[in-house]
């Protein structure tokens, strides 16, 4: 039955007015000195490190703000033997950070691995590397994140779970400090804004801190994978390998003896037609990955992808029947460590290379096979101006980076500390820690000695060269071994092997990080200032150079991985 | 020495010409990008300079007062900025727990620091502004445990009586902390002809090179103050005793674009910005 329309109208109109009463009538924003956007790993660690000193507990208010359920993270309970497909390497210097901050007890060690030793080798022509100085933490992020939170409920941080930042806004009046309000009415006045809130990161679009990268043309595939255990004459499951494949590097690291952790990127359509063909193909398509030459990848490759454009997927046993092929024309013999066909570790004495080799993979974890494009992308500045003061960007919103060896939550992990860092200093000069950041980070950035304009630029200046300097050289890594231009390939090639060969060269470069001890050393760093030395060169003998730089950026990459875990060292 | 051998005869060191040029500039402020820019930076510098100062002194009086938490320096005490400009200087000391007071001739950057400072909900308690001349507060009873005054002293008509105003406004006990440019040729070629000819970094007239000040000549004032028989310095030549009087300079570093605090003595530090401390004697002798 139609009402009668002045009924509607009356409604419609009430409706209106009270939902314009609501709107103008809100409660007073609630006052708080840092209100941080996002839940990930960033922010979680940002909070747990604001909430960490006494100094900022004394004098600031801090709230995290997340859209999800944080207490799902808390009450993350993985099953025994099985692992997250987002694992991250981390280096000793996040683990120190973390440990600073209290946040490392939550970690559950026994679901770490440290990496001693790390094999690295071109896809094309096989040159190697090997390190094996060290160790590396390696653990899986959601579950060292998760215990973070019970940290964070020690803290006192004011955390502010299921709530969606509905609009950041700067009305008139309220000075320069930003609003932002959530869609349970709340409004939240803050003198800091910190966006963790990830690559489409609503604090920097409210910041209009514009940001500039490309996508590669790149799908990372992750997957945890199940492998038997190494054999008995054989160093435990603590090797990491990554090979430097045209289509992209393939890296394995160890996650415990029987399951490791799989970064496959490789080109779009190849990443879509391997997942689809199931994780019988795709394990198997893995284990050819790490053997077989470039010529017989290729070969594989084209199989996988005309059998997905047909509509029919290539089945295992097409394709395990194609791989034994390849092996036999290659002259692999069954009981090489190259096979994939029979798995030699597990029998007796292994072959002679089989160190050479990640274990064969056996099977894939259900639900663990995902993929996710690359991006390169790099905010123009961590710090907001203007309309858009007050405002500080930190890990992904501030900064995509290639995925070589799960970087991005080192770096993340960086910003952060120093980010806190430039907080308490600030606290002990009196300053405004919300002011001191609103600067003109552009001009910082163009005049980069010159003009800097704040106290707590450290931030903006220190972490954006650093991480530059970083993503520069995973994006000239990637675009280097993306070639088989034969004199790029010999170049870096020798390169790679002349220096596997120079003990010497190798530690001096592990080292050389500013006479810290090795464990303290960010290998970035070094790599970083090398790569970027090289850069500075001349374009003389460019095929060398370009070569020298790769072996560099394979010399970096060990290091990363060569920085050690000293208590998981205690423990092996 | 020339300008401190003056006689205290006026009352007033209020310049009005001074005066108007910062009321030009008073919007500038709080743009840390403009006018002001070298001023924000230093501000970091002088603040870590007093708060250090009254720690090292209150463990030099309280041996037993082994760490005290590093922001409570200044809690709890009454303190005066005079010339306080924007407020920069004041709502960082009222941050970390001053009662504090600023004072200005300019009535437009008395509003200017008002506003800003209304922004903030932690100062509403801790920090007032008073637009007078320092010299009218000497007609109140309320004395301080710190006054400062920075980057002023070298824009007063009458260095000795802005002294012996702040001075007074001093409790027996109380410091008193200042920051100025020395009168040598470096700072004339960096405070006037770089910044303000060349980089254009400040309005030109801001500074007056026969304005400045050397830090020997505040020295020796407070050898000879209040009276030469019982001043607050002892009499003496070459650098006062740490407990009485200090000099630091503040160097500008033009590749970290930050000022530097110079360690206690370093040779040539104080040649062009530096601060100065001194410390009213607790019984006058």
């Amino acid at each position: 039955m139609p009402l009668p329309s002045s009924t509607v109208y009356r409604r419609a109109a009430g409706h209106f007015r009270r939902s314009f009463r609501r709107s103008i009538s809100t409660s007073p924003p609630e006052e708080y000195d840092v209100v941080i956007v996002g839940g990930g790993p960033a922010g979680l660690a940002l909070a747990s490190a604001l909430g960490s000193s006494q100094l900022v507990r004394e004098s600031l208010r801090v709230a995290l703000v997340e859209a999800s359920d944080l207490s799902k993270v808390l009450d993350w309970t993985p099953a025994a033997g099985t692992f997250s497909n987002r694992a991250s390497s981390l280096t000793n210097k996040s683990q120190t950070f973390l440990k600073d901050i209290g946040a490392w007890n939550y970690v559950d060690e026994e679901r770490t691995c440290p990496i001693q030793d790390m094999q690295v080798w071109d896809g094309v022509s096989d040159a190697r590397i090997d390190f094996s100085a060290s160790l590396l933490g390696l653990g899986s992020p959601g579950q060292g994140m998760a215990r973070m939170t019970e940290n964070l409920n020690l803290q006192r941080v004011q955390i502010l779970d299921k709530l969606k930042v509905q609009t950041i806004e700067r009305p008139e009046g309220s000075g320069d400090w930003p609003l932002v309000h959530l869609d349970n009415g709340g409004i939240l006045r803050s003198r800091l804004l910190v966006g963790a809130d990830g690559f489409n990161s609503p604090v920097r679009s409210f910041a209009k801190i514009s940001s500039y990268g490309w996508a590669y043309d790149t799908q990372a595939i992750v997957a945890t994978m199940f492998h038997s255990p190494r054999g008995a004459f054989m160093g435990p499951n603590t090797t990491a390998f990554q090979r430097f494949l045209p289509t992209g590097p393939i890296a394995f690291l160890p996650l415990s003896p029987i399951a490791s952790s799989l970064v496959w990127s490789t080109k779009p359509p190849l990443a879509t037609a391997l997942i689809a063909s199931g994780p019988v193909v795709l394990g198997s398509m893995i284990n050819a990955a790490f053997r077989l030459p470039d010529v017989s990848m290729r070969y594989l490759n084209g199989i996988v992808l005309d059998a997905h454009a047909s509509g029919n997927p290539v089945t295992a046993s097409q394709i395990q029947a194609e791989i034994a092929w390849r092996e036999r024309s290659h002259g692999i013999d069954e009981t090489s460590a190259y096979t994939s066909i029979i798995d030699v570790g597990k029998q007796g004495i292994p072959p002679a290379d089989a160190e050479l080799l990640p274990p064969l993979v056996t099977s894939l974890q259900p639900g663990t096979v995902a993929s996710f494009p690359l991006r390169f992308n790099h905010t123009d500045s961590y710090l907001g101006e203007g309309q858009g003061s007050r405002t500080v960007l930190v890990g992904d919103a501030a900064h995509t980076v290639h995925p070589l060896a799960g970087q991005g939550l080192n770096l993340g992990l960086a910003d952060v500390e120093c980010l806190s860092r430039c907080i308490q200093n600030a606290l002990l000069q009196g300053g405004d820690v919300g002011w001191w950041i609103t600067l003109t980070t552009v001009k910082i950035q163009l005049r980069r000695f010159a003009g800097s304009r704040t106290a707590l630029v450290p931030y903006g200046q220190e972490r954006y060269f650093e991480n530059h300097k970083i993503m520069s050289v995973m994006d000239k890594l990637h675009k280097l071994y993306s070639t088989s231009f034969e004199p790029v390939v010999w170049a870096r090639s020798v390169g790679l092997e002349v220096v596997n060969e120079l003990d010497s060269v190798k530690a001096a470069l592990m080292m050389q990080a500013s006479g810290k001890r090795l464990e303290d050393a960010s290998p970035w760093d070094i790599g970083a200032n090398v790569v970027e030395s090289l850069a500075a060169a001349t374009d003389t003998a460019r095929v060398v150079g370009t070569g020298v730089s790769g072996m560099l950026g394979a010399v970096l990459q060990g290091a990363l991985k060569a920085v050690g875990n000293a208590s998981s060292q205690s423990k092996h | 020495m020339h300008l401190l051998r003056r006689a205290l005869h006026t009352t007033s060191s209020v310049n009005p010409a001074e005066i108007a040029h910062f009321t030009r500039l008073s919007s500038q402020w709080w743009d840390e990008a403009g006018e002001f820019s070298f001023l924000h930076k230093m501000n970091p510098v002088r603040m870590r300079f007093i708060r250090e100062k009254l720690l090292e002194v209150a463990r030099d009086e309280q041996p037993a007062l082994n760490q005290p938490a590093s922001t409570s320096a200044l809690k709890g005490l009454d303190v005066l900025d005079v010339g306080c400009g924007g407020g920069l200087l004041s709502e960082s000391l009222a941050r970390l727990g001053a009662k504090t007071l600023g004072v200005d001739a300019s009535e437009a950057n008395i509003s200017i620091a008002r506003i800003h400072a209304a922004q903030d909900p932690k100062l509403a308690q801790s920090l007032s502004y008073l637009h007078t001349p320092a010299e009218t507060l000497l007609s109140e009873p309320k004395r301080y445990d710190v006054v400062c005054s920075m980057e002023v002293l070298e824009h007063v008509d009458n260095p000795p009586t802005f002294l012996d105003t702040c001075a007074k406004l001093v409790k027996p006990g109380g410091h008193l902390f200042l920051s100025t440019i020395s009168r040598t040729a470096l700072a004339y070629f960096l405070t006037i002809f770089m910044a303000e000819d060349v980089l254009r970094k400040v309005s030109r007239g801001t500074h007056t090179h026969a304005k400045f000040i050397r830090p020997e000549e505040l020295t020796a004032f407070f050898r000879a103050y209040p009276n030469a028989e019982s001043p607050w310095v002892d009499a003496g030549r070459g650098s006062p005793t740490r407990t009485q009087a200090e000099i630091r300079g503040m160097v500008w570093n033009p590749l970290g674009a930050r000022w530097m605090l110079a360690p206690r003595d370093a040779w040539g530090a104080a040649e062009c910005n530096y601060l100065f401390w001194v410390r009213k004697p607790i019984v006058p002798t």
